[in-house]
């Protein structure tokens, strides 16, 4: 109300009334920032309209001079105030319109950022890894050239044995030896043997790797292949023991949804020996063409560890125990991603690798 | 090991249906990997009763015959030459379906309906016996179902044996442990031989000139032995086993083998020279024919049975053929042996011939067992061929294998299987499996029990193996799931595997995809690569018995694996590639039996680095993308002492080529692919690879390093532009630049390289943004001033570079 007041003051005075009258219609007809500058000039610069009359009253009478002194401050303010005001409204203005004229198509496509993967079957061994690291386990490795003790005797395999013969072993002829028991190793295995002949028990390792056997590459069978090994020796290690160990590995692999059961089975170098077995995911463990009309998936073999495998290592079977496990890693990546055919992990196609 | 239920019921109840049986035996050890259920293709036959036959009146072969089908009297029109009138065989009604997939239906053959089919064994599918309708013995209700009347329907198991348990590769032995999983007692066969005529022993002579590998030889004389088809019921039995019938004579060796576990071998007497056995190695060199018509060239190494003219038998493998039973054959001798398992292992490998009784020799038969085999053999040819069997069996044991004493400690299955058995249960176990208990001890807080273990399970010869029995009786999945109690220990990386994952994951974050690529490699590569053996030496680790050639070499680089992953997608039109692998190479190591086995870290990018884009153009790979990659790495790593010099290397291109050393040390190589050698290898020209030491790189790979202020004080930033010979590498430059810069220069950038119309020929232009600052003030004009004019003196002193 007060500034109303004023106003009408000013307005009756004829010459700040006029010039009222002139800026509201200037400020009204400035459509752009540079227009409000030149009306701002034009009233209050040095040599504005306003500053002009505000300058001129030294000469009036002393209440004459008051009162358009004052008056015209009250008007320099308001139209201050007005062109701050129409000021901020324009630069409004312009940045909207000058940001719409900025406007781009945001559904082009981003610029391509190169990005790689790790192998599926690295993947799921880091996997493996991480979930024995959880439980205690170091991550132990050997070499995959090997001697025939290692990769067999030491680990109760007969001499005689078929998974011996030159059908189903590599043999391998390294220059400057004669030997003719050095060969891949047929599995990760002996890892186990060298890790237990130079380091005393408590131990709980795996040993992830490759292996190779001599098998003609079809649909499940590479003649390189990777695995993981698994053994823990202490004292009082039981059947049991193996058991939780590896329902509780199957389940963070699996799902924990998954039945596990263990089958017994036989292998030189475990006794008592199994295989263990996973329901199916496929069909939920009501049998189908995946898991043969089963319901089970064969995930792993393991075992105790044999009481003559501790002899040759010279641990005292009767003073500690263990168990050993081994498993397949490509098994596990055609189990978990249903893979269809375990060569295609080695023919490093990109349009494979990058769908992991 | 195929199990037919309908079988086995002769030695034991079958209390649970099939699938439980199935499980209850894959529970225990013995794997169903698969249930068969038969005769469900021959629901539809009936059997139908021949009541009258007359033949066509204008087809000579057809007969028009008149069937009682049960409650009706069908008019069929037959073909066979065996059809007569009283006669019993099976029929096909209208609408049913033969094995072959033919539908049978009513149809007028030659102007006479026909309403079905009178069926031989071959429409029937279950033999090759097509030369006239099959006779169904005795007098069987005519329409009532055929398989009913053959006992077609049964189920058979599947059974996967493991190599532990020969015991399992017969009917009783699986009976036996089906006994054991449902409480209950073997039935073992029984028969009554009716001997006659004089002593077998005046017929036959068997002498063991080898003990060791053959410990006992039984043989029986059986004779007016009527060579011919065996009845139904074995030839039903043998095939669901999975074996061809054959003839009686023959059949009863084989249903002797699958009923007992003890392979027979029938011999043509009359053709075994004198009777007269003889159980020897083979001389080197010596050969015979085996029943299959190959002629076999023996070693010492291999076991014969002979006659006094020589060889008729490959010990536990094959018969020979020169005493093979046939159609003329009316005396029979009837072997029944034991063999040595290791050597029948050996023989059946070394020729390749494996065999059903190879495959249970190899695996230890029952040497008890020998002589009760013998006589069943006899008995079921007196009743099948109306042999007559001479009195006797001639038992010739060269030793005696005798069943061994075992003691288990009722403590040791606790503290292994973490079970707690009463010793009365763990011999309630042991017993069901017929490992009797003989003696008890007790020995302060244990019990041992001593165990007698029978000659059919030599698996069984230490305390752990009846720990084992004993487990899996009980079952596996009654053993409840624990966990170790652990000591103390710690499961982590070695710092070294951790960084190991670390660079997998900063080339796979910098846009590389992680190869695996088999380990061997086709020596071919090699040849391409460094024919003359510089970089990659000649002595070289190879495959002895290498599947093909293609992968007969242990790989000495990475290079080649991940060469050929190149190949294979650019083949696909998977164009750009950029693969990076992590894995051994296999390098002879002077002194010492295996190969040294460093872990590398390749790359290789073939294509573009980056597509052509709305926005830009595409980026090639090549030399440079290699070199930033490897800086980069080292960089996120913070690997001190990274260093490429020119080199060259054979496979390489001579000009485009570095040497990586990490710290001083030869770490590898990188480059661009010579264009001989990506010619030769189908690659494109500008293939950019790198191989380094992985063991370097992760030595020099810290973990943390010190702290170090951050500047307070503004850095400042000059341009130094300079024009220098090309003959002037970069690197010189920038050493001359550091060099001359002291200590306040804190970092130098080239930022652009220019070679054009503005500069003399041979000359190029070298852009550097230098950054200059102190940790403790801001620096002065004339400080950076100095080091910069330093820095310029130096240049045009040391490589006669001038400002631009």
């Amino acid at each position: 109300m007060a500034e109303q007041a004023f106003l009408d003051e000013i307005k009756a005075d004829p010459e700040l009334g006029g010039m009222y009258t002139e800026a509201s219609a200037a400020l009204e007809e400035a459509l752009g920032t540079a227009v409000l500058e030149e009306v701002r000039v034009a009233f209050l610069g040095r040599k504005g309209k306003l500053s002009v009359l505000l300058q001129g009253i030294k000469g009036l009478e002393p209440e004459e001079k008051r009162r358009v002194g004052r008056l015209g401050n009250l008007l320099k303010g308001w139209l201050e105030e007005a062109l701050e005001e129409k000021g901020r409204l324009l630069r409004e203005r312009e940045m909207g319109d000058a940001l719409a004229r900025e406007k781009i198509d945001v559904t082009l496509p981003g610029r391509i950022i190169p990005t790689g993967t790790r192998h599926l079957l690295s993947r799921i061994i880091e996997e493996i890894e991480d979930i024995f690291i959880g439980m205690g386990y170091r991550v132990v490795e050997g070499p995959e050239v090997e001697l025939d003790y290692y990769n067999f005797e030491a680990l109760n395999t007969p001499a005689w044995h078929p998974s011996k013969s030159l059908s189903d072993t590599f043999y391998v002829e390294v220059p400057g030896t004669g030997r003719d028991d050095i060969l891949l190793r047929t599995h990760t295995s002996p890892v186990q043997v060298r890790v237990m002949e130079s380091t005393p028990p408590p131990l709980y390792v795996i040993a992830p790797g490759k292996a190779y056997r001599r098998d003609v590459p079809d649909a499940t069978h590479t003649p390189m292949f990777h695995q993981v090994e698994g053994l823990a020796v202490d004292e009082y290690i039981t059947m049991g023991d193996l058991k939780g160990t590896l329902e509780l590995f199957a389940k963070r692999m699996f799902g924990e949804e998954r039945d596990v059961r263990f089958r017994p089975h036989f292998f030189p170098f475990t006794e008592p020996s199994a295989e263990v077995d996973i329901s199916c995911n496929i069909c939920g463990g009501s049998g189908c063409r995946v898991c043969g009309g089963t319901g089970w998936l064969e995930i792993l073999g393991c075992g105790m560890v044999d009481p003559s495998v501790f002899g040759y290592v010279g641990y005292d079977p009767e003073r500690i125990s263990g168990f050993a496990f081994g498993m397949g890693v490509e098994r596990i990546a055609l189990l978990k991603y249903g893979v269809p055919d375990i060569r295609y992990f080695f023919d490093n196609d990109l349009r494979l690798l990058r769908q992991y | 090991m195929r199990i037919s239920l309908d079988w086995l019921q002769d030695y034991v109840d079958l209390t649970v249906e099939p699938e439980e049986l199935a499980e209850m035996l894959t529970a225990s050890g013995t794997a169903v990997e698969g249930i068969e259920h038969l005769g469900e293709e021959h629901e539809h036959f009936i059997v139908g009763h021949v009541l009258e036959v007359k033949s066509h009146p204008s087809a000579d072969r057809l007969s028009l015959c008149r069937v009682d089908v049960g409650g009706e009297v069908a008019d069929i029109v037959c073909g066979a030459p065996n059809v007569r009138a009283g006669i019993y065989s099976p029929v096909a009604p209208p609408g049913s379906r033969l094995p072959d997939g033919t539908v049978i239906k009513e149809a007028k053959i030659r102007g006479f309906a026909s309403r079905g089919m009178l069926l031989s064994e071959m429409e029937l599918g279950i033999s090759e016996e097509a030369a006239g309708i099959m006779l169904l013995e005795g007098e069987p209700t005519a329409g009532t179902r055929l398989s009913d009347v053959l006992g077609m329907r049964d189920t058979v198991l599947d059974l996967e044996v493991t190599p532990n348990r020969p015991d399992c590769l017969c009917m009783l032995g699986v009976a036996r442990e089906v006994a054991a999983l449902t409480r209950q007692k073997t039935r073992y066969p029984v028969f009554a031989l009716h001997e006659a005529g004089a002593p077998a022993a005046e017929e036959v002579k068997v002498e063991i000139n080898d003990g060791a590998l053959c410990s006992r030889y039984a043989a029986r004389v059986i004779e007016g032995a009527k060579i011919g088809l065996s009845p139904w019921w074995m030839r039903r039995r043998l095939q669901s086993a999975g074996v061809r019938p054959i003839s009686n004579v023959v059949d009863v060796t084989n249903y002797v083998m699958l009923e007992l576990g003890q392979p027979l071998h029938a011999f043509d007497l009359d053709l075994v020279k004198q009777g007269h056995i003889i159980v020897r190695r083979a001389e080197d060199g010596e050969v015979m024919t085996t029943l299959d018509g190959v002629e076999r060239k023996l070693t010492s190494g291999d076991l014969l049975i002979c006659d006094p003219s020589g060889p008729v038998a490959m010990a536990g493998v094959m018969g020979g053929e020169n005493t093979e039973v046939g159609g003329g054959t009316t005396r029979v001798l009837l072997e029944s042996a034991h063999f040595d398992p290791a050597n029948i292992m050996r023989t059946s490998r070394v020729h390749d011939l494996p065999s059903e009784a190879s495959y249970r020799f190899e695996r230890g038969v029952d040497p008890s067992g020998c002589v009760r085999a013998a006589d069943r053999g006899a008995f079921l040819m007196q009743e099948l061929a109306d042999g007559v069997v001479r009195p006797g069996a001639v038992d010739a044991r060269a030793r005696v294998i005798d069943p061994v004493l075992l003691r288990i400690r009722n403590n040791r299955t606790a503290r292994l299987i973490g079970i707690e058995l009463a010793s009365d249960e763990t011999a309630a176990f042991l017993g069901s499996i017929d490992l009797e208990v003989i003696g008890t001890e007790e020995t302060g807080d244990d019990t041992v029990l001593t165990v007698e273990v029978p000659t059919f399970r030599p698996d069984l010869e230490r305390e752990i193996d009846l720990v084992e029995e004993v487990a899996r009786l009980y079952g596996y999945d009654r053993i409840e799931p624990t966990l170790p109690r652990t000591s103390s220990n710690l499961g982590c990386l070695t710092p070294r595997q951790v960084k190991r994952r670390e660079i997998a994951g900063v080339l796979s974050g910098m846009g590389l995809h992680e190869a695996v690529t088999l380990a061997f490699i086709s020596p071919r590569w090699l040849e391409i690569l460094d024919p003359a053996g510089v970089h990659l030496p000649m002595e070289r680790v190879r495959l002895r018995n290498a599947i093909s050639d293609e992968m007969s070499v242990m790989r000495p680089s990475l290079l080649p694996g991940l060469m050929e992953a190149v190949c294979f997608n650019l083949n696909r039109r998977v164009m750009d590639v950029h693969l990076f692998e992590l894995g051994r190479v296999f390098l002879p190591y002077d002194g010492e039996d295996l190969p040294r086995e460093p872990e590398k870290l390749g790359f290789a990018l073939a294509g573009r680095w980056l597509p052509k884009q709305w926005d830009r153009e595409a980026e090639d790979s090549g030399f440079f993308a290699a070199k930033g990659m490897l800086e980069a790495l080292a960089s996120s790593l913070h690997v001190q002492g990274l260093s490429l010099r020119r080199a060259k290397m054979p496979f390489l291109h001579p000009s485009q080529s570095c040497a990586v050393s990490i710290g001083g040390l030869d770490a590898g190589y990188l480059g661009l692919i010579h264009p001989g050698v990506a010619e030769k290898a189908d690659l494109p020209p500008e293939t950019a690879v790198m191989e380094i030491d992985l063991e370097l790189l992760i030595l020099a790979a810290q973990t943390a390093s010190p702290y170090q202020d951050i500047p307070r004080f503004p850095s400042i930033q000059m341009d130094l532009a300079i024009v220098v010979g090309e003959g002037i590498d970069a690197l010189e430059v920038e050493e001359t630049i550091r060099g001359a810069g002291g200590e306040l220069l804190r970092e130098v950038r080239l930022f652009d390289l220019y070679r054009g119309e503005q500069l003399e020929a041979g000359q190029k232009s070298l852009a550097y943004s230098l950054s200059f600052y102190a940790l403790d003030r801001t620096l002065r004009d004339e400080e950076t001033r100095d080091a910069y004019d330093t820095i310029v003196t130096a240049l045009d002193r040391k490589l006669g570079a001038r400002l631009r």
